[in-house]
């Protein structure tokens, strides 16, 4: 037991004053009478009870110290030392992560039973126990530093809401640790959450809540354009069963707000399944897709997935050659690739931003210098890695399937007449190189990386080699470009929340996530970030370019905040559920203050019952 | 002397009302004066009273002829004579008799002046001799022995005038002096509060002795019988001037009242055993009703 205002104790002096009163007659009316012969024959029999009367005197004046006592006590602000130490600085750490939305048996969320927690020791902030909150969620966040002023904490805390985010609490107390590096006296973490404690630091208490619960969650939901047809897209779905029952429901899938398909589900305890929906047209909606199940379980908000379609954006590609038949067919059968031709006369360096990929075939321009050069390149034969010498008939030793210019390209059969002899330059801060195909000590192919700039090498000539007979041949050439357009091509269509999006130059994205386009509200006033944006809440967020407008789809898909098995059983928390576990969670003096007022009514009651006197 | 506020006049009609009452005693007393009331007295009024043997110098007017005829024996006949009788008024002036509950409010002291001298007109009216004398611890000076509805007026001068307080009530050494100044027995009306220490026993029973017929007109006031007081109070004797803390609460009102109506049940059940007339009479009640009715139904008047 600690008291925060020990001054209060000084009054003390007061109990002989009171006690003085107590002696002291009172100032009686004087009232005459024809005669006393009655009166003090009455008083002669009362004075028989005079024993009863001294008690009598004596409980009111037992009263009245008590009274004084509880007074006195509630003055000096007692605490117990759970919750302040004399000069304590107490981090509270709110967990805010997804999981916290779970919602316990008793209706009430983890959550709301964590803001009552962190309520409690708010209560007992003063200006020997200041209280700074902390929450915890992707990333640590400072919502209240410290302070003494109770309301304001507790507005505060009224304010926090629980992310969609998932992370881990280390962050947030090495957050906190920080915080009450600078303070003196004792400090003190207190970490409120649904999880067991992991860390062994002393000064850490943490506060466990919520039940363990089953729960079914999407943990994946994306969508991509089929290769072979990139105006179609597929989706993909998976679910898992965090629980020890088998589950079953049906996951509906929405597109642009309209119920597209349902497909039933079976999933064995801890089981995972995959779904994929085929053949998804491009439309010119907004491209919202929506995944839901139909199961009430602990944690709704890992029940529904969002994704957006990939648009579908022509590359724009100039090709720099004196005539290459089978390149120039190739770009013209790909509907996504849209080209222009150019003869290497007419070419300079400078024209490559204007394009996604620029094709240069055996035409490399005099003195290109890759350290100045702008835009994305695909050299053919003539590379600015190539000696002057050539390599006959080279055979394909190694590639590497895992590139992305490889992707399901197979070259071990194909027969190449010559080759020029590159050499995989050393990588520098700069740019960095790569080889997924080559002929042993050989590179075949080169693949530079440099921030957002990309450039692959083909040391051989299409035309001497039989690859435009092979079905590798437009796979190759449609990955390279592909993979040249980059980040043009792949926009970001999907992240986790609580990820930090790094937003292009001019890139702005509006704060607030869209969920339905019946019931949500224009984003006319909404505010805008730029440069990097954290979302927080699952749901589609609006990018803006200048004219050009981009979904972004937000979703949680962690395991660990969907696997809820793992919570800590508080059975002594179930208290909280009574109508008087507020009360509860009040500080003493109030209680004190209480008891002091209830006997001060009752000895009134008594007073005027004539009890006391 | 000291001269009182109190107008002790009583308008025509009432006088006349009064003279209509008849002052009754239950015994009969030896007079000096013929007067309309028996006495124990043989005399020359027509009214036969009893027999007794002739003895010598017996006037022989009053021998029974026809008992002589029947019996031959000498009776001699009585007659009773009708004598004035003796009523004095011993009015308490003691300061609890002058004690009044409420401001402005009659005096216990100015009731019992009005009833005495409200009797003392009847008992005038009647052709009996009246004195009135005032007592607190001793008996004070007396009005002097009228007769006849002349000497009213003098009655109601001494009334008027009222002696300063002397002192707390002390009945029997007030009634001793009495007993010893008074020459014939006769009627007495004792007004007072009987709130005498000493009690008021002694004293009663020693007027008995003196073979006077005794009337004990208790005059209280209302706030006697029911005390509204309440809370912490420092009580003054009117008599003594003594101060008594009370804490006083409806339980100690209630034991009051119950020490109170066992005071007035005690001197009433003594006036009974003892052949004394008692009536309580309320300074509240309207002095007109306390002489008309409470008086009446005291059988003191018929």
């Amino acid at each position: 037991m600690t008291f925060l205002n020990p001054l209060a104790f000084g009054f003390l002096g007061a109990v002989p004053l009171i006690v003085l009163l107590y002696l002291l007659k009172v100032k009686r009316r004087t009232a005459p009478v024809s005669t006393l012969m009655f009166w003090q024959r009455v008083l002669e029999e009362n004075r028989r009870r005079a024993l009863f009367h001294r008690l009598r005197q004596l409980l009111s004046l037992l009263f009245h110290l008590l009274i004084f006592t509880l007074i006195l006590l509630a003055l000096s602000k007692p605490e117990l030392a759970r919750f302040v130490r004399t000069g304590t600085s107490t981090v509270l750490v709110l967990d805010t992560r997804a999981r916290m939305q779970a919602v316990e048996s008793d209706g009430e969320s983890r959550f709301t039973k964590a803001k009552r927690e962190l309520n409690a020791f708010a209560r007992h902030a003063s200006a020997q126990n200041a209280v700074a909150i902390l929450t915890a969620a992707a990333g640590a966040q400072v919502a209240a530093p410290f302070s003494d002023d109770e309301k304001a904490l507790q507005q505060i805390i009224a304010k926090l809401e629980p992310t969609d985010a998932s992370g881990d609490l280390n962050d947030a107390i090495k957050l906190a640790n920080e915080l009450l590096a600078s303070r003196s006296g004792e400090k003190r973490i207190v970490v409120v959450t649904d999880s067991k404690s992991t860390n062994p630091d002393p000064k850490i208490d943490f506060i466990s809540i919520g039940e363990s619960h089953e729960n079914i969650a999407i943990t994946r939901f994306a969508a991509r354009p089929l290769l072979n047809s990139p105006q179609t897209s597929e989706v993909l779905l998976e679910l898992h069963n965090f629980g020890n029952k088998p589950a079953h429901g049906n996951v509906e899938l929405y597109f642009d707000d309209a119920l597209l398909d349902v497909k039933p589900f079976d999933l064995a305890p801890d089981a995972h399944r995959v779904e994929i929906f085929p053949w998804l047209p491009q439309t010119n909606g907004r491209g919202w897709l929506r995944a839901r199940l139909d199961v009430k379980d602990a944690l709704a908000t890992d029940n529904e997935a969002f994704a957006v379609l990939p648009a579908f954006v022509q590359k724009h590609v100039l090709l720099v050659t004196r005539g290459n038949w089978f390149i120039e067919k190739m770009l013209e059968a790909d509907d996504t690739t849209k080209f222009e031709l150019l003869t290497p006369d007419a070419f300079t360096p400078e024209m490559a931003k204007d394009f996604d990929a620029v094709i240069l075939d055996n035409a490399l321009p005099n003195g290109f210098d890759l350290g100045t050069a702008r835009g994305n390149f695909l050299f053919v034969k003539q590379t600015p890695f190539t000696a002057n010498e050539m390599l006959d008939q080279p055979l394909v030793s190694d590639s590497d399937s895992r590139a992305p210019l490889m992707r399901l390209v197979a070259l071990q059969n194909v027969t190449f007449l010559r080759s020029s002899k590159m050499t995989l330059p050393a990588g520098s801060d700069a740019w960095k190189f790569d080889a997924p195909l080559r002929s042993f000590e050989n590179p075949l192919i080169i693949s530079g990386v440099r921030g957002n700039q990309r450039i692959a090498a083909f040391a051989f000539d299409i035309a001497e080699t039989d690859l435009p007979l092979r079905v590798a041949f437009p796979l190759l050439m449609s990955n390279t470009l592909q993979w040249l357009a980059g980040e043009k091509q792949n926009s970001i269509g999907s992240v986790r929340a609580g990820e930090t999006l790094t937003l292009e130059n001019g890139q702005r994205v509006f704060t607030k996530p869209q969920k339905n386009t019946k019931t949500d509200t224009p984003l006319v006033n909404a505010k805008m970030v730029s440069g990097a944006f954290q979302p927080m809440k699952n749901g589609w967020y609006l990018a803006r370019n200048g004219d050009a407008v981009s979904w972004t789809a937000v979703n949680t898909f962690s395991e660990n905040e969907s696997d809820l098995r793992a919570a800590t059983v508080a059975a002594k928390r179930a208290s909280h559920t009574s109508p008087f576990a507020k009360f509860a969670s009040w500080p003493i003096w109030t209680d004190l203050a209480l008891a002091a007022f209830v006997l001060f009514t009752l000895e009134w009651w008594l007073f005027h019952r004539r009890f006391t006197e | 002397m000291q001269q009182t506020s109190d107008d002790l006049l009583f308008d025509s009609q009432f006088l006349a009302k009064l003279e209509q009452l008849y002052l009754l005693s239950r015994k009969i007393f030896r007079g000096q004066h013929r007067a309309e009331r028996k006495s124990k007295q043989i005399g020359s009024s027509l009214e036969f009273a009893d027999y007794r043997n002739y003895t010598s110098g017996d006037d022989l007017r009053t021998i029974d002829w026809n008992i002589y005829g029947r019996l031959d024996r000498l009776f001699v006949k009585l007659f009773e004579e009708e004598q004035d009788l003796p009523v004095y008024f011993l009015v308490d002036a003691s300061a609890s008799m002058r004690w009044s509950s409420r401001e402005n409010a009659l005096t216990k002291l100015a009731q019992a002046r009005r009833v005495a001298a409200s009797l003392a007109y009847i008992a005038l009216a009647n052709l009996d001799r009246v004195n009135v004398f005032y007592f607190s611890s001793v008996l004070g000076a007396d009005a002097g022995m009228a007769r006849g509805k002349s000497q009213f007026h003098k009655l109601l001068e001494f009334l008027k005038h009222v002696p300063a307080a002397n002192g707390a009530t002390q009945l029997l050494p007030a009634l001793r002096a009495f007993a010893q100044r008074a020459k014939r027995r006769g009627l007495v009306f004792v007004l007072s509060d009987f709130f005498d220490p000493d009690g008021y026993d002694e004293a009663l029973r020693l007027m008995r002795y003196h073979q006077f017929d005794v009337h004990a007109i208790q005059v209280l006031d209302p706030a006697e019988h029911d005390p509204q007081l309440r809370g912490d109070l420092r009580l003054i004797d009117a008599e003594s001037n003594a101060p008594l803390e009370v804490t006083s609460d409806d339980a100690l009102l209630r034991r009051y009242r119950t020490e109170f109506g066992g005071f007035l049940r005690g001197l009433e059940e003594f006036c009974i055993a003892h052949q004394i007339g008692y009536v309580q009479a309320s300074s509240a009640v309207a002095f007109e009703d306390l002489v008309l009715r409470v008086l009446r139904d005291g059988v003191i008047i018929r």
